[in-house]
């Protein structure tokens, strides 16, 4: 069995000439067997590769491991009576092209598996004695059975330049001095795992922090999360009960707050929560306060008011999704409860909830996730604030807004990189513990 | 007797709940309506300035709008508009292609490539997305997309280039889809290509919609990608920058009341464009998750 | 002209999780020596390959010829349809159409037409879009379509719908519609998958007549596929009877009816259900009989001449007796006894529920011949197998000892 296999020893042992010509000049096994287009493509970019190699890659891969060494130079020229500036490394660029170059050896080490298990292929039909598919049949086949090569093609190469290549290059940010800090901005160095030890070390001033961000954006997101789901469950119940009139009426009132565009809810919201904003102006025009009500210089007021304002603007949301789902409860139950003489408080926690939880657990979770990473609310409500003196993180930051200021505001990359990461490992465990809970509650549901 | 009882005339007891249910639902029907109703007003006040002495505005004009789709020197709003118009135009185009292409190969075909796509693509979900924002920034900065109008390009392309992981919702509809009407279609001769586009886009109508929506959407309601690539270049703004602008200290006092009809504006579409689509928004949803 | 011809057919699934588990278990239980588990009613083969939904298919099909596979579910008909009709790939083995070797040809160019169980209409075109898509694909100009469209249209009594949505049609419309869209492109090859299942019993009956009809109207070879054996007997030129992935026995209907190749065909064909008794296969002097309880019966001769002809020794055996191939008449010979649980009066007809040595067995009694007052539940009663049509089955093959 193994002996037929198409792989890639197979192609390197049992391989004709051009097979096995082409692990050095690829594209050589296609061209070899009847396959001429194809094979002058790989094998020309296998020739833009190492052009591309020889002019800049090597020598993007040999600065990797110092990242640059010349400091941008300033020198004094008495003929003109100016500084001149010698162009100096930047470690940044160099970083990129370091990561990108990493990139282009990856895959071109895939297509060369790729077009050493084709022509082996190809070698193997032209010994059993079939024809081999000219590229007519293959630009047919792009469009039925390998419609998957065309469709994803571009969406996979958007993803790998605009997402994959910045996480990886964001990541080994990470590890670098890169940092408005010690004026390493443009010249900097490799750091080890230096900058993770600061944040969590728990007696710096950074790791302070971290925590304290990491608290307050664990809490954030249970409440935010657990508050929204059940209000929101409850307010669809209550709307969808028998004797609610104007049913429509009521869903239209909370969906078009839902239907504003978020981020100007939450200016508008902002704004109306200032000292001398409106709600102030309400409250104390109705004598209710003689002093305007602090929401967002005090800390624990400001948290609490960014809860209630994400609920304001979540419950809607949740009830749009949950109505569908209620309506969907099989009503046998309800019937086989009432009949057992379960009363509604008890019919809720005994067959709604456990239903919705069921259902929704894909939805939990990812609502989970969304409000661990929730930039707008954060942002726009109170911008992270307060903040105390000396500290980058406001004491309503979460790890996401930390990260931005750190990064766009502070200039900080090697801290932001790693309190990016540190929230994709909080995620992972949270989401990974979630699923696996899930999957065992739904087994032992099969088996009952 | 008392089943005849309970259908016409409702227990004292429940006609009590029944009332309480209905002064609840309407305060809080007025708690979530009355900041949207106190910002339509707002962007109608006469008097300038974010802060004033009274809840309601002591005189009403229109003035507002006018400033805010005529004035072209300080913040150009009616430029802004046109900016994001263009972008979300491409973005979407590209965006509904990605979406639905990704969708529909990993709902219907099967390559090796496929499980690890979806799982990369829920890795890739879990990164905070502003982590590559500034990644892509220096990406976009050694493509050249960040000076003058061909910051439009990176907008674009910001936009729309990952779209390809948010695949979810339409890949779920696509699965409810019965496998043999495609089955049907390939003994009837038609190519993969040619069930994509005869028999499952024009089923899943619905989803399409959402997707072409959504995507247009979405340069509309981001200011922070879109205040990232722009920085300074204020002719290159869009909407949401330009309404982000005005909330600030320099303009807020003279543009306050101009913000409130500015989000007036681009909600009144958005919110239509919602409203419409809460059907298959609910539909996904349910399909989803049955799925 | 389409001749088929499959040989030595395999499908193998790649194992899915719970596979790979039954598969531990097994081991597991082999190496402390454990016994097998009774194996599931229906329990499909799993390899290392994986799981082997069709095994060792070999048949050879005329042109314009009548299959039926007929099987319970998970038997692997519906995988072997799809195999011929290209949707799955083969695994294992060759097929041929014409002498033409099919396996990696496209379904498209295998002039092949498919009517699905769910009818998987298009459901956004009208039922005249429906039946011109196929055509639309090959690129026929309009007016030779409408040509076509009428006929099929005419042929299976659709022609008012034409400009209708399969929604607001009924299920058995829906079903013409279906079969238009297969024969509007004249194929070579008719497949059905179960096409009659989703109807109700009326609207079946009528629509097995227009199949057993619109097959002398097509110059088409039909493969058919079904669970229920009434559609297999009247439709089919043979029968291919299949469970667990297996064969079990191709035949004529009346060769599958009159000589079951094992229990398992014997259960499967013929309603109600063929009577099984434990019993024993003794030889005197040359001469077959079957004993079961007291009773001796001696065996017709053509049953002497296959069992001496497949050397078949005394030993334990089931002995089968199809319902209606049982007689009350008192003077028949050796009799066995049995209590009545229930009588089920059907008319012309009388079903006798009958408890024999703690076994359920079912009689079907002609009315005129009996005395029906004697058939109160509890009432003793005695009956015989009829000579030429009882059949023996080795209980631990399950193989019936006239056959191979």
């Amino acid at each position: 069995m193994n002996e037929d296999r198409i792989t890639v020893s197979n192609a390197l042992r049992r391989g004709d000439l051009f097979t096995r010509v082409s692990a050095v000049l690829m594209g050589a096994g296609m061209l070899g067997h009847r396959q001429i287009v194809k094979g002058a493509l790989v094998l020309l970019v296998e020739v833009a590769f190492w052009a591309y190699m020889a002019t800049t890659g090597f020598h993007s891969l040999g600065m990797m491991p110092s990242l640059g060494t010349e400091a941008q130079g300033k020198v004094w020229n008495e003929a003109k009576q100016i500084f001149e500036y010698s162009t100096g490394d930047n470690s940044q660029q160099i970083l990129l092209a370091g990561v990108i170059t990493c990139f282009a050896i990856a895959g071109l080490v895939v297509l060369w598996v790729l077009q050493l298990r084709h022509s082996y292929a190809l070698q193997r039909l032209i010994e059993e004695g079939e024809s081999v598919p000219t590229i007519k049949d293959d630009v047919k086949s792009l469009f039925d059975g390998n419609l998957h090569v065309t469709l994803m093609t571009l969406p996979c190469l958007g993803i790998l330049v605009f997402n994959v290549v910045p996480l990886v290059y964001m990541i080994s940010m990470a590890f670098t001095t890169y940092s408005k800090e010690g004026e390493h901005l443009i010249l900097f160095d490799w750091d080890g795992l230096n900058q993770f030890a600061r944040v969590l070390n728990m007696n710096g001033n950074i790791g302070r922090q971290f925590w304290h961000v990491l608290a307050w954006t664990v809490i954030w997101a249970i409440f935010a999360t657990f508050l929204n789901y059940i209000l929101g469950m409850a307010l669809a119940m209550v709307i969808n009960r028998k004797d609610t009139k104007a049913k429509g009426f009521w869903r239209f009132c909370f969906v078009l707050s839902v239907a504003v565009p978020q981020f100007v809810t939450l200016m508008i919201m902002n704004i109306m929560l200032q000292p001398s904003g409106a709600v102030n102006v309400l409250l104390q025009n109705l004598g209710l306060i003689t002093e305007p009500i602090p929401f967002w210089t005090n800390a624990m007021l400001a948290r609490v008011t960014i809860i209630v304002i994400n609920l304001w603007v979540g419950i809607p949301y949740t009830m749009l999704q949950v109505t569908g789902i209620l309506q969907n409860i099989p009503a046998e139950l309800y019937e086989a409860a009432k009949m057992d003489g379960a009363g509604p408080v008890r019919i809720f926690f005994k067959i709604t909830l456990p239903y919705m939880l069921f259902v929704t657990m894909p939805y939990l979770i990812a609502s989970f996730v969304g409000n661990i990473n929730n930039f707008n609310v954060i942002y726009l409500l109170s911008g992270g604030g307060p903040t105390r003196v000396g500290d980058t993180a406001g004491q309503t930051d979460l790890l996401v807004t930390w990260l931005y200021k750190l990064t766009i505001d502070q200039q900080y990359y090697n801290l932001g990189a790693v309190i990016g990461i540190m929230t994709f490992v909080i995620l992972t465990v949270i989401t990974l513990v979630t699923y696996r809970n899930s999957s065992s509650y739904k087994n032992e549901e099969a088996f009952m | 007797m008392d089943n005849q009882m309970a259908k016409n005339t409702l227990s004292p007891r429940r006609r009590i709940v029944n009332l309480l249910v209905h002064a609840l639902l309407a305060v809080l029907a007025l708690i979530w309506v009355l900041p949207i109703v106190w910002i339509v007003l707002t962007s109608f006040r006469a008097e300038p300035g974010a802060y004033t002495k009274t809840f309601l505005p002591q005189g009403y004009t229109l003035n507002n709008y006018v400033k805010l789709l005529t004035d072209r020197n300080v913040l150009n709003f009616p430029k802004m508009f046109r900016n994001t118009l263009i972008i979300s135009i491409f973005s979407c185009t590209i965006s509904t292609f990605f979406v639905l292409s990704v969708a529909y190969s990993l709902s219907r075909m099967r390559f090796a490539f496929r499980r690890p796509y979806m799982n990369l693509a829920m890795i890739l979900g879990l990164f905070p997305g502003f982590m590559t924002m500034v990644a892509q920034y220096f990406i976009l900065k050694a493509m050249g997309f960040t000076e003058g109008s061909s910051i439009r390009i990176g907008l674009i392309v910001v936009y729309s280039a990952c779209t390809g992981l948010g695949f979810q919702i339409s890949k779920g509809f696509f699965d409810t889809i019965p496998r043999s009407i495609d089955e049907a279609a390939v003994m009837d001769g038609a190519t993969q290509w040619q069930v994509f586009t005869r028999i499952t886009l024009p089923l899943s109508k619905p989803i399409v919609i959402y997707t072409v929506m959504t995507s247009f959407i979405a340069p509309w309601v981001d200011f922070v990608f879109a205040k990232v690539l722009c920085r300074a270049n204020s002719d290159q703004f869009t909407v949401a920058i330009g309404l982000w602008n005005m909330l600030q200290k320099e303009y807020i006092y003279q543009w306050y009341t101009c913000f409130a009809a500015g989000a007036v504006l681009i909600s009144i579409p958005i919110a239509l464009l919602f409203l419409y689509m809460q059907r298959f928004y609910v539909e996904g949803m349910s399909g989803a998750v049955k799925g | 002209m389409a001749t088929l011809s499959l040989r030595h057919v395999q499908k193998i699934y790649p194992m899915r999780d719970e596979d790979k588990e039954e598969k531990k278990r097994q081991k597991k239980r082999r190496k402390k020596g454990e016994e097998e588990p009774a194996r599931k009613p229906s329990q499909l083969k799993i390899t290392d390959e994986g799981v082997v939904a069709v095994d060792d298919f070999n048949l050879e099909i005329a042109d314009k010829e009548f299959i039926v596979f007929v099987g319970p579910s998970g038997c692997g008909k519906s995988t072997t349809l799809r195999m011929i009709a290209g949707l799955e790939d083969i695994t294992r083995g060759e097929f041929y159409i014409d002498g033409k070797l099919m396996n990696h040809v496209e379904p498209k160019d295998r002039d092949i037409a498919m009517v699905f169980q769910n009818y998987a209409l298009y459901p956004h075109m009208t039922v005249r879009k429906n039946l011109e898509f196929p055509l639309d694909l090959r690129g026929m100009p309009q007016d030779e379509m409408d040509k076509k469209v009428e006929w099929a249209a005419e042929i299976l009594g659709i022609t008012p719908y034409l400009d209708r949505r399969p929604k607001a049609l009924s299920g058995g419309q829906r079903q013409r519609v279906a079969i238009g869209r297969a024969i509007v492109r004249d194929p070579q090859v008719l497949l059905m998958d179960e096409p009659l299942s989703n109807l109700d019993a009326k609207l079946r009956n009528q629509m097995r007549a227009e199949i057993i009809k619109l097959r002398q109207r097509l110059n088409a070879t039909f493969i058919y596929v079904t669970h229920d054996q009434t559609e297999a007997m009247t439709l089919g030129d043979r029968i291919v009877i299949m469970k667990d992935g297996d064969v079990q026995q191709i035949g004529t209907p009346q060769q599958v009816f009159d000589h079951p190749a094992n229990l398992f065909v014997a259960g499967f064909i013929g309603m109600p259900q063929m009577n099984l008794f434990d019993g024993e296969l003794v030889e005197k002097n040359g001469v077959y009989a079957v004993r079961v309880g007291d009773a001796e019966i001696e065996l017709s001769k053509d049953k002497q001449k296959n069992l001496a002809d497949h050397d078949a020794r005394p030993q334990k055996v089931i002995v089968g007796a199809r319902p209606e191939h049982i007689t009350l008449d008192e003077k028949a010979g050796s009799m066995i006894e049995g209590t009545v649980d229930v009588s089920e009066m059907m008319g012309s007809s009388v079903h006798l529920h009958i408890n024999v040595a703690g076994k359920d067995c079912i009689i079907i009694a002609p009315r005129l011949e009996l005395d029906t007052g004697n058939l109160t539940t509890g009432s003793t009663i005695r009956f015989t197998l009829a000579p030429n049509a009882v059949h023996v089955f080795d209980p631990s093959t399950e193989k019936n000892l006239e056959c191979d």
